[in-house]
């Protein structure tokens, strides 16, 4: 028999503010233990919560990115439960009035992942076993987070490791989060079942907690599925669960099941009073959304007629996306831009977090002048190419690399006897090259190249040398 | 009403409270009598009810929010001056017979 | 009744005493007859005398206020950073808060002198304040006889003179009914008109600082200063600019007396409060007759509510960041378990488990849900007789304070006292007690005056009359600083 596997996904992401969600402390990763802490955030006793206002704002950005209703009248809720990391016995989160609600994340295929829901919560401190002791570190202790919990719309691992993909890059694109996952800015609970095909009732899921990398999901929704369909096929019945994954098994293992299930006794909190925000602010937000990735790149194929390869080179790096769209409107010619983005610069960025910073020097004004003297056959691609490279590293600009003088020298005569000249010099290319060796006329505009020092874009010689061949 | 020794147990631990079969065995009465109190609620009350009048109930607007400005943080001799901190940590032995 | 804020004011003004000199006058009476009463469970002196200069410096330098040199206490359960806070439960013990409760903040900037902290019900759990971890206050008037509580050292501390004032904190009337059997002036204000950072929570949506007072006229100098929107709290809220002016102006008020408050009131409070009532009427105040037939929702709404509120608010006490932890243990989770086991009170576990109950998967709909429904019931129900009247009159308690001990034996029946303060929290109204005739024993009869939400000042207006009028009086107790 054959079985559909059927997932939702719930995704921790941790906002980008300054401060934590209740009180005025950084959020900066690290620092020396409980070193970014106050009396709020380590739930000192008669202290109270009161809410950020820019973590709202990042919610309901996320929210308005992924499609979401804006729920304007919100609350927040006590989740109860004992654990030495949550220094009041109880987060702060949402739970019947989220922030946001019914949105979607479209996969490339076109298909659409539902988004149940987005609210805000804390997250909880850090946990150190050691030599008989448990540490505790609340620096990380009311840091915001925004869940993000999907419909189980999700029916293969490759769909998870896309949509997971997908929210990180929205996330980066709106400026709400850096979903860091091996820093745990970003981590996801996985609820896994099987279904048979053409059954129309959900098997019994399991869920996998805290997964904190894109590859380990994909690898422990295949070992879920795989196990799921043997204990069936085998007679058994799944038993609903909260498992974790063990990285280096690559399995999966019971952490505690639903009869010691939690009983979170939720209730509203009573420290923080319904926060009514007006539409204006939410027509304000939306108003302040950059391009979404997925209409970007979109754009980029349809309407600026980038090869779909380049374009999904770009796409995923806003800053790059700016600096490159400031060239454009500078006056530099797409392609040439976007070429040399991805053949010059990308070599100078090599992680990915590289290209999401993108640190170099140049400035897109004097990008768009570099493009233009190629774009206007002033220079050739290669010579463009070294330049950018050089600008890339020494962040001078172009007039420090080619001279205006070297530009406007290369008349049209000039150009004319150098290709004479390099006729005359290669017979036997000349005489491939009419023989139907097309490729011999590369002889020629070697020559070309190095007496002009590659000032000339190859397309005028090109027509020159092929009429004086003719 | 009665509440079973199973409930009280279930709410001793969510409430991360211990008590002895003995204490449950006192408790129960005592529990039942302030259940029964709690179950006044459920009284017929005189007079219109059924139709609450819209209370107004406070709010907050965006303006009251909090704004994301950087507050400095306390010391850690602040932080954990209630205990003896271990570099920096509140610390907590396993075991202690 | 004299206001002794402005008595000792006016000495400190004219140079007579200095604040020091008074404080260590406190600290004598302190010594001399706490050790009997119990009404002070941390003593600080140091910082007394540490405030007491500061406010010297304030009144030299023409920078005084009305509560400037003027020794007070706090409720155990109000933080002051670096003073041992501890809600009269053993679970805090040693804990030195590193922050200080805005209220506390607010009238040391203002130059109050802190004594001490005083007694209460162990978390503000409790009528008489016996369930403290300390041992209960006695009541000054009558030594055989409980204070009342929660916030009974504060109120016996201010009957016994060992306090000007007091600052306590009511949730279903933890500041009236103890004012009430002690015979001294309590006052609850609006939900949000006082700060609650740094309170230790109880019930949150309920809980709220106030004064208790020998006189209306102390209670509305210590409401003025320590009332106003805090930033640090979500739930406060602006109160009115300036002075609460005091007129005991009542010609044509229209006081409300809704019969359902006076269901199973013993007649000698009956009677007391008929007196009272007869008294503002020949004044020119109009009684009206109004129906709040929720009222008697009232109680058990407020206990489901506060006991949720409370099991929720109480799971931090576990033994790791401060108080007390258990000595023997097997793991974290049972050094948790076994600290708040051994830590907690009887009373104090009993609520936590009530509130885990009413909150918890298959209970939640019958008890809490339905409870936070008739909550506005009672607040919608309450309102409505505001249509009728300006302020309600009502008794504080049933009764006048128990015996020792009494309160024991039959906990539900202990509960019922709160009967008559309960509905004013759950509607979140402002609500004074004022000492109105003694029973056949001696002991302090109380009378509430209720009033709409933010109509603080004309609660303590209203209450103002009978001060002025001489009709209400405090309890005269022997010893203390006297005038």
């Amino acid at each position: 028999m054959k079985y559909r596997l059927v997932s939702g996904l719930e995704t921790h992401v941790e906002l980008a503010t300054a401060t934590k969600i209740f009180c005025g402390c950084t959020t900066a990763f690290g620092g020396a233990p409980n070193t970014h802490c106050c009396p709020v955030c380590t739930g000192q006793p008669g202290t109270l919560p009161v809410l950020n206002k820019k973590v709202v704002e990042y919610a309901i950005r996320a929210g308005l990115a992924t499609h979401c209703t804006i729920n304007t009248t919100t609350h927040l809720d006590r989740k109860n439960y004992c654990y030495p990391d949550l220094p009041k016995a109880y987060q702060i989160s949402q739970f019947d009035k989220p922030l946001c609600e019914h949105g979607y994340v479209e996969l490339e295929s076109g298909k659409r992942i539902g988004i149940t829901r987005i609210h805000i919560e804390e997250d909880a401190g850090k946990l150190v076993h050691e030599s008989g002791y448990t540490y505790i570190d609340y620096n990380r202790g009311g840091v915001p987070l925004i869940e993000i919990v999907s419909e189980p719309d999700i029916s293969s691992p490759e769909e998870a490791k896309e949509y997971v993909e997908k929210l990180q890059l929205i996330m980066r694109y709106i400026g709400v989060s850096d979903c860091k996952m091996q820093e745990g800015s970003m981590r996801c609970d996985v609820n896994i079942s099987v279904m048979p095909d053409g059954a129309t009732e959900f098997g019994t899921r399991t869920e996998i907690k805290n997964m904190n990398s894109i590859s380990y999901i994909e690898k422990a929704m295949g070992y879920e599925y795989r196990r799921q369909i043997e204990v069936i096929e085998s007679g058994g019945k799944i038993v609903q669960a909260t498992l974790r994954y063990d990285e280096h098994s690559g399995e999966t293992s019971v952490m505690r099941t639903k009869e010691d299930a939690q009983d979170y006794r939720y209730f509203p909190e009573p420290d923080i009073l319904t926060v009514v925000i007006p539409e204006e602010k939410v027509d304000e937000i939306r108003a302040s959304l950059p391009e979404l990735p997925t209409d970007k790149l979109h754009r980029y194929i349809c309407e600026l007629k980038i090869n779909p390869a380049t374009a999904k080179l770009l796409y995923k790096y806003k800053r790059v996306c700016d600096f490159a769209e400031k060239a454009f409107a500078l006056g530099a010619g797409v392609k040439n831009t976007v070429n040399l983005i991805v053949g010059t610069l990308y070599s100078k960025l090599e992680t990915e977090e590289d290209k999401e910073k993108f640190l170099l020097p140049v400035t897109a004004e004097e990008m768009a002048k570099l493009v233009k003297l190629a774009d206007e056959g002033k220079i050739n691609i290669t010579l463009a190419q070294k330049t950018l490279a050089k600008m890339a590293e020494e962040g001078k600009p172009v007039s420090e690399y080619i001279r205006p003088a070297d530009i406007a020298g290369m008349d049209d005569g000039e150009l004319e006897i150098i290709c004479r000249q390099a006729v005359e010099a290669n017979p036997a290319a000349v005489a491939d090259f009419k023989a139907g060796k097309d490729k011999a006329i590369f002889a020629l505009y070697g020559f070309v190249k190095k007496a002009t020092q590659g000032k000339a874009d190859i397309k005028k010689p090109d027509a020159i040398i092929k009429k004086l061949i003719k | 009403m009665s509440v079973d020794q199973k409930t009280i147990k279930t709410l001793a631990r969510l409430s991360r409270l211990e008590f002895s079969d003995e204490e449950i065995e006192k408790f129960a009465p005592e529990f039942e009598e302030i259940i029964d109190f709690a179950n006044r609620i459920n009284e017929q009350v005189s007079g219109d009810t059924e139709s609450i009048r819209e209370v107004v109930t406070r709010t907050v607007g965006w303006e009251d929010l909090r704004e994301d400005e950087v507050k400095e943080s306390l010391p850690n001799e602040k932080i954990t001056s209630n205990v003896q901190a271990e570099n920096g940590y509140f610390p907590v032995r396993r075991v202690v017979k | 009744m004299k206001s002794v804020i402005s008595a000792l004011s006016a000495k400190l003004q004219s140079g007579e005493w200095s604040s020091l000199y008074l404080t260590e006058k406190y600290i004598k009476e302190i010594e001399r007859r706490n050790p009997k009463l119990n009404a002070y469970v941390h003593l600080t002196f140091d910082e007394a005398r540490k405030n007491a200069e500061a406010a010297d410096v304030m009144i030299s330098e023409g920078r005084a206020t009305p509560l400037t040199g003027i020794p007070f206490t706090l409720k155990d359960n109000i933080a002051t950073d670096g003073l041992l806070t501890t809600c009269c439960s053993k679970i805090l013990q040693g804990l030195k808060p590193y922050y200080n409760a805005t209220v506390w903040q607010k009238l040391k900037a203002q130059g109050a002198v802190l004594l001490g902290k005083t007694n209460m019900d162990e978390f503000a759990m409790g009528s008489t304040s016996e369930t403290s971890y300390f041992g209960a206050p006695l009541n000054p008037v009558d030594t055989t006889r409980v204070t009342g509580g929660s916030s009974g050292g504060g109120a016996a501390a201010v009957c016994a003179n060992l306090a000007a004032y007091a600052l306590g904190s009511d949730t279903g009337g933890s500041i009236r009914q103890p004012a009430s059997f002690c015979g001294v002036v309590g006052f609850k204000p609006t939900y949000g008109a006082v700060s609650r950072y740094g309170l230790l929570a109880y019930g949150s949506s309920l809980d709220q600082i106030g004064p208790i007072t020998s006189s209306v006229t102390d209670a509305a100098l210590v409401y003025d200063a320590i009332r106003g929107d805090d930033k640090a709290d979500g739930t406060s809220c602006p109160t009115p600019d300036g002075k609460t002016v005091l007129r005991g102006d009542v010609k044509n008020l229209k006081i409300g007396v809704a019969k359902e408050y006076f269901e199973g009131i013993s007649p000698e409070i009956k009677g007391a409060i008929d007196n009272m009532i007869a008294e503002y009427e020949r004044a020119g105040a109009q009684i009206v007759e109004v129906s709040i037939p929720a009222l008697k929702l009232a109680l058990p709404v407020y206990y489901i509510i506060a006991c949720a509120e409370a099991s929720s608010n109480l799971g931090r006490y576990d033994g790791i960041r401060y108080g007390y932890r258990a000595k023997n243990y097997t793991s974290v989770d049972d050094m948790i378990t076994k600290t708040r086991t051994q830590g907690f009170g009887k009373e104090v576990k009993k609520r936590i488990m009530l509130g885990t109950y009413v909150l918890s998967s298959g209970y939640f709909d019958a008890y809490y849900k339905k409870a936070c429904l008739l909550r506005k019931t009672v607040e919608s129900q309450m309102a409505e007789a505001f249509e009728k009247c300006d302020v309600l009159f009502a008794p504080t308690a049933p009764n006048t304070a128990f015996k020792q001990g009494y309160s024991g034996g039959n906990a539900v029946e202990t509960y019922l006292s709160d009967v008559c303060t309960v509905p004013v929290n759950i509607a979140g109204l402002p609500a004074i007690s004022i000492p109105c005739g003694v029973d056949k024993n001696g002991m302090p009869v109380g009378m509430q005056i209720i009033g709409k939400k933010f109509s603080d000042a004309l609660v303590l207006d209203t209450a103002y009359y009978a001060e002025r009028e001489n009709l209400s009086l405090c309890a005269d107790v022997e010893g203390g600083v006297k005038l």
